[in-house]
């Protein structure tokens, strides 16, 4: 059986999809990146292997993501795609209706506007990331429950307390002050998620024409309160979709399985193997100019693959050895 | 011979064929700041109050970078060039931020530019700047004549070619011919950046974003590859009046451009640029109004480039996908 490897390497986690001819998901698996993406990328392949049916042939692979391009050397991609395109098109296969894509990831938010089956806009966050799924998770901690409780909590509120969004320093003073106050937890939880939709809205949405039909999927979709949150505000039921934290890795590999299917190549995947292979991420300084800037290089086996993070292409395109 | 040091930042990308003509005739010698780079901004970022906009900081790098070389720093205090429209205030009040911030520096040369106080006003400016090399008011003209002149070739050379100020002043200094291979041989789309010359050509500031889309197959416009009165009867048509010396810029080339029906428009900003806020607003609902592809693109200090790629190649994916070329 034909399939095919989406790899989504995230700020906060990494997520693995294998698909079918068929673009049904054989298997997946979610981590935490926790800062090190090559283990789980390791980690994630090992995991695929075990899970995936035996007869499987994998023709092709793609990866997208903040790590794209570090996963994509790491295992030969075929594609490396922005996270942006890969949502749309898996959303679109599912929710063929879609005009307005929420995305809310660990440390930024999308907001993707589709009309007739083409994106026609798209935004991004800032520089802030108060909007995203770590300032949940900063909250959490600080009002000691798990991020796995929240949206539970959130559920049962019934007055919402009112806090600050704008900015995660004023959110966290505000949030203080109303617990002094004596504000229900319940309370105080559904607040923050009512000032993160608020946030993302004023910033993330600014100036973008929201109609439904509306999906709502990355990590944070799993925050029931945030849903909640979503529909009280747009008086309507916000549709999340199965697989919604792996939105990005399925438009990966759907991508990927069109152009293999049109160019016809062979795959440059360098097979589940990359999970054995002991890859060794250094940096150094470059002396050639004044910007002294931090190249980061990757190899396996003493052999260099990649460099990356000149301000230059001087790295990028010198000989790999 | 006196040496002037001209920093390589603002209203350089606007005027530099002009400054260096005019100091060069009155027998001045013109040196110019290098490049930006990680300590010409680490070094004005030290020195600066955290509001101001990251060019200005830059700018302060670039005073730094100078001190020992030259024996005067040319910051003008560009106030307004007529028709209404008045620079920003940290423009204006260039010289005395540099002054204050810098007080290493060398001489700071700051000509007020103001042609809403007149001509009289303007001469008198440029005969007290020239007075530090000559007592000859005739020298001062004639200095004056050649700035001009250079400024119309510079603008010429960029209109008529389709050069960017950077490569229009290389082209001019250093008789370099444009790297073609840079730019694939047929360029699949056509997309207009518009902002500050400052953000859009500091190479280090916007992360090389116009060699990059140029890489990507991508032909650029820019705001000085149309007629200058064209930019203006655009900001007009969409707000009016201009207030802002940069309205034509930002404004004016959005209208323009989006009217010619590019493939696309995207904007250059910093963050905590006051004018833009405005500015920017007015060609995002242009934009949403024609159904235009535009992205806003906001810069700060991130030396990390990952989200200005992540928006630029799902902003060109989009173009196309909008196009029907591919996905």
């Amino acid at each position: 059986m034909k399939a095919y490897l989406g790899v989504d390497v995230g700020s906060v986690t990494t997520k693995l999809v294998l698909l079918d001819g068929s673009n049904e998901p054989l298997t997946s698996i979610y981590l935490q990146t926790r800062g090190n993406p090559v283990d789980m990328i390791k980690r994630g392949l090992e995991a695929i292997r075990k899970q995936m049916p035996l007869e499987v042939e994998i023709c092709g692979v793609a990866t997208t993501g903040s790590g794209r391009a570090l996963a994509g050397v790491m295992i030969g991609a075929d594609l490396v795609k922005n996270e942006i395109t890969a949502h749309a098109v898996a959303t679109m296969s599912c929710v063929p209706d879609v005009q307005t894509i929420f995305e809310i990831g660990g440390q930024d938010s999308k907001i993707i506007i589709i009309r007739d089956g083409v994106v026609t806009d798209f935004g991004m966050n800032s520089v802030c990331a108060a909007g995203t799924g770590s300032f949940l998770e900063h909250q959490a901690e600080r009002l000691n429950i798990r991020i796995e409780d929240f949206g539970g909590h959130a559920l049962k509120s019934e007055n919402p307390a009112r806090i600050a969004g704008r900015c995660t320093v004023f959110a966290e003073s505000d949030m203080v002050h109303k617990q002094q106050m004596g504000y229900p937890l319940n309370d105080i939880i559904y607040g923050l998620c009512q000032a993160l939709v608020r946030n993302y809205l004023n910033n993330v949405a600014l100036n973008k024409e929201i109609r439904p039909k509306m999906a709502f999927q990355g990590g944070v979709a799993f925050n029931k309160g945030i849903i909640r949150a979503f529909n009280e505000t747009f008086r309507t039921e916000v549709y999340v979709p199965p697989y919604s934290e792996l939105m990005g890795a399925i438009g990966a590999a759907m991508l990927v399985r069109h152009e293999m299917g049109s160019n016809g190549h062979r795959t440059k995947f360098k097979g589940f193997s990359v999970s054995q292979t002991e890859f060794k991420v250094s940096s150094f300084m470059c002396k050639a100019c004044p910007n002294l800037c931090e190249i980061s290089q990757i190899s396996a086996n003493g052999k260099v693959l990649s460099r990356w993070g000149g301000r230059c292409d001087k790295w990028e395109r010198a000989e790999v050895k | 011979m006196a040496k002037v040091g001209i920093p390589r930042a603002l209203l350089y990308y606007l005027y530099y064929p002009a400054w260096k003509a005019f100091f060069e005739k009155l027998g001045a010698e013109v040196v110019v700041s290098s490049p930006t780079n990680k300590t010409i901004l680490n070094s004005g970022v030290s020195r600066a109050v955290a509001d101001t906009c990251l060019p200005v900081k830059i700018f302060f790098g670039h005073v730094m970078s100078m001190i020992g070389e030259c024996d005067y720093i040319f910051a003008p205090a560009v106030t307004s060039l007529g028709n209404e429209a008045y620079n920003c205030s940290k423009i204006i009040g260039l010289p005395n931020m540099t002054r204050a911030l810098i007080p290493e520096c060398p001489i700071i040369l700051d000509p007020e530019i103001n042609l809403e106080k007149g001509r009289y006003h303007f001469y008198q400016s440029i005969y007290k700047l020239g007075r530090y090399f000559t007592h000859n008011p005739f020298r001062i003209k004639k200095a004056v004549e050649e700035a001009w002149e250079n400024n119309l070739a510079y603008q010429s050379v960029m209109f008529d070619e389709g050069l960017t100020p950077v490569e229009a002043i290389d082209r001019m200094y250093q008789g370099k011919q444009q790297p073609d291979s840079s730019v694939a041989s047929a360029p699949s789309l056509t997309i207009a950046v518009i902002g500050h010359p400052y953000v859009i050509y500091d190479e280090y500031l916007s992360h090389r974003l116009i060699h990059r889309l140029q890489s990507m197959g991508v032909k650029i416009l820019t705001p000085e590859m149309a007629p200058e009165k064209a930019l203006y009867d655009a900001a007009r048509k969409l707000v009016g009046i201009p207030h802002w010396s940069f309205e034509t810029d930002i404004i004016g080339a959005g209208e323009y451009y989006l009217e010619k029906k590019v493939d696309g428009v995207i904007n250059l900003s910093v963050f905590g640029c006051g004018p833009d806020s405005m500015m920017v607003t007015f060609v995002q609902h242009r934009a949403r109004e024609l159904n235009a592809p535009f992205l806003h693109l906001s810069l700060d200090e991130h030396t990390s480039d990952g989200g200005l790629l992540t928006r630029l190649e799902a902003f060109l994916d989009m173009i196309k996908w909008r196009e029907r070329i591919c996905v």
